[in-house]
């Protein structure tokens, strides 16, 4: 027997009252995810995903040591159902965490990150803290249920540029039927202050039936937190260098 | 699908969740006759169903029993778990033997017209980059000895409904968690991933749901939330033992010696963690487990342990 041998099971295609039911499945899951506040969640056990209410809570706190977040345009997200969250990355700038623990506490739900990794130790402890496996599939079935999920584009080293969206992943968050949301992330390597700016839900520029759609989705998106980052303003970082009409250091 | 006087075929009936969903399908208006086998005797008593203790080896008296009643709806919970009733490699051949028998014998009937069959979502494996809470539609790729078997029972039962045309709903339970029951419960340092379970009722009301909605298509029945073996371990007042690496050879030596063997399943739930995505459940089956995974957990640990009845008359 191979280890694919359920792959041949074949059952009936889903009809038409299947998939309202599917919606209306949705739409239950949605309104449960409501519930779940993250100030009410309770320690000492894990949520559906594994993700810990105590430790991050104790992230939260010690992350306060590194950044000083500043959240703006929260109020964009959707109140109950998920929501993809893009946003800039630099290298070892951790800017999908920082945000996602930032985000948690401001909109008080429980914010998950994509890029995990599946190994023991590290991949268990990121888990823990709300790390979501980069896997379009996994991100769907969060985004379904309910869930505020915050990935990373692609590390670019040009500032205000941003790196190769993951189309697969913003064609989980079409599957689950939520919207995307770019966000502009600052922070500096040798200072506290650090912001993340949520920007109104990208569009694709044309309705497309097939896997376009996701392509062009995730173009937009790249463009539209360009776009943020610009409205940004230049870059502070508190030294001498801010006087200089070049920027090496913070930013994008 | 609303049915009336149906005849349901139960086979598995003598384990415990078997005689659960026996119990179950006598209170449902839509259920006829009903009839049930298994090499065991049922749990509790039964009022309306007629057992038959036949052994899965016996393919001839099972094919008569079933081709005599003439199901129309077959609930197929015949399983062997490893080292529940039987050691890892009776248990897969006592389960291919029940399977073959029964879903071949249900095959020969001219009224069938809906087969559940009882699997596990360990049929999607635990491999490295597996899905964290996998959905129906992810793919199964079993890493244990269990999850090919159930899914060679999916396999078996999608056959026989593609051949003789009827609809084949597969139950995909989370496990039924007993280790955690030992005095000392083992975990893994470096990961004690999260794991979720079902309660046996629960597990029971699903698959006569899925009898009932004539389920066609795979559904994940798991207990909402998710609890670690070290949180569980802390829940019941047990010794948690970590271990990391050889280690775990050695508990799994022990423990067997002890009378309480950990099958690979088990084991790959404790290192890698196990949940599924039981988002669609509401919608196929029309019913939601009544207990969370931490409840489930909670009331294992309040399971008495020996219950010493005295005689109602003192003869000696």
């Amino acid at each position: 027997m191979t280890s694919t041998l359920g792959r041949v099971v074949n059952f009936p295609v889903r009809d038409t009252a299947s998939r309202a039911g599917a919606a209306v499945s949705r739409a239950a899951a949605d309104v449960g995810a409501s519930v779940t506040r993250f100030t009410d969640e309770q320690t000492g056990l894990v949520d559906d995903w594994g993700r810990d209410p105590g430790l991050v809570r104790t992230m939260i706190t010690a992350s306060r040591l590194r950044w000083d977040v500043t959240v703006g345009g929260d109020q964009r997200l959707p109140r109950r159902k998920g929501a993809l969250i893009v946003v800039n990355a630099r290298a070892f700038a951790l800017a999908p965490i920082y945000a996602a623990l930032a985000l948690s506490e401001v909109v008080d739900r429980p914010v998950r990150f994509v890029g995990r990794p599946d190994t023991a130790p590290v991949g268990a402890f990121v888990r823990r803290i709300g790390g979501l496996l980069d896997h379009p599939d996994e991100v769907a079935g969060a985004l379904a249920a309910g869930q505020l999920v915050i990935m990373g584009a692609a590390h670019n080293e040009r500032l205000r540029k941003v790196g190769r969206v993951d189309h697969a992943l913003v064609g989980g968050a079409l599957a689950a039927g939520v919207q995307v949301f770019p966000a502009a992330t600052s922070s500096s390597p040798i200072g506290r202050a650090a912001r993340l700016e949520i920007g109104p839900a990208s569009k694709a520029p044309r309705r497309r039936r097939g896997p376009l759609s996701e392509l062009e989705l995730a173009d937009q998106l790249a463009r539209d937190i360009e776009m943020l980052l610009s409205e940004l303003g230049n870059i502070r970082t508190g030294t001498p260098i801010d006087w200089l009409p070049i920027g090496g250091a913070g930013g994008a | 699908m609303v049915m009336g006087g149906k005849r349901v075929f139960v086979s598995g009936v003598g384990g415990e969740l078997g005689t659960t969903i026996a119990g179950l399908l006598e209170s449902e208006t839509w259920v006829g006759e009903l009839s049930g086998i298994d090499a065991d005797p049922p749990r509790h008593r039964l009022h309306r169903t007629v057992f038959h203790r036949i052994h899965p080896d016996e393919h001839d008296r099972i094919v008569d029993t079933v081709a005599r009643f003439n199901p129309h709806v077959l609930v197929h919970v015949g399983v062997w778990e490893p080292d529940a009733r039987a050691a890892p490699s009776a248990a897969a051949t006592l389960t291919d033997q029940a399977a073959t028998s029964i879903l071949g014998a249900a095959a020969e009937c001219s009224a069938l017209e809906h087969v559940v069959v009882r699997s596990g979502i360990e049929i999607y494996g635990r491999g490295r980059g597996a899905l964290t809470r996998p959905s129906e539609s992810a793919p199964i790729a079993p890493t244990s000895d269990w999850g090919r078997t159930v899914a060679a029972i999916e396999h078996t039962a999608a056959r026989v409904g593609e051949r003789v045309g009827v609809t084949v709903g597969a139950v995909r339970l989370a496990p039924l968690g007993r280790l955690l029951r030992q005095p000392g419960v083992p975990f893994s340092v470096l990961a004690d991933p999260p794991f979720a379970v079902i309660e046996d009722r629960d597990a029971a009301r699903a698959i006569v749901a899925a009898a009932r909605v004539g389920l066609a298509e795979p559904v994940n029945v798991v207990a909402a939330g998710a609890i670690t073996a070290l949180q569980a371990a802390r829940r019941g007042g047990r010794i948690p033992i970590p271990l990391v690496g050889p280690d775990w050879r050695v508990a799994r030596a022990l423990s067997f010696l002890l009378g309480a063997p950990i099958p690979d399943h088990v084991s790959e739930a404790l290192h890698r963690g196990r949940l599924a995505d039981n988002g669609r459940m509401r919608e196929l089956l029309g019913v939601m487990p009544e207990h969370g995974t931490v409840d489930v957990i909670d009331r294992l640990y309040h399971w008495p342990s020996i219950i010493h009845q005295p005689a109602r008359v003192q003869v000696a």
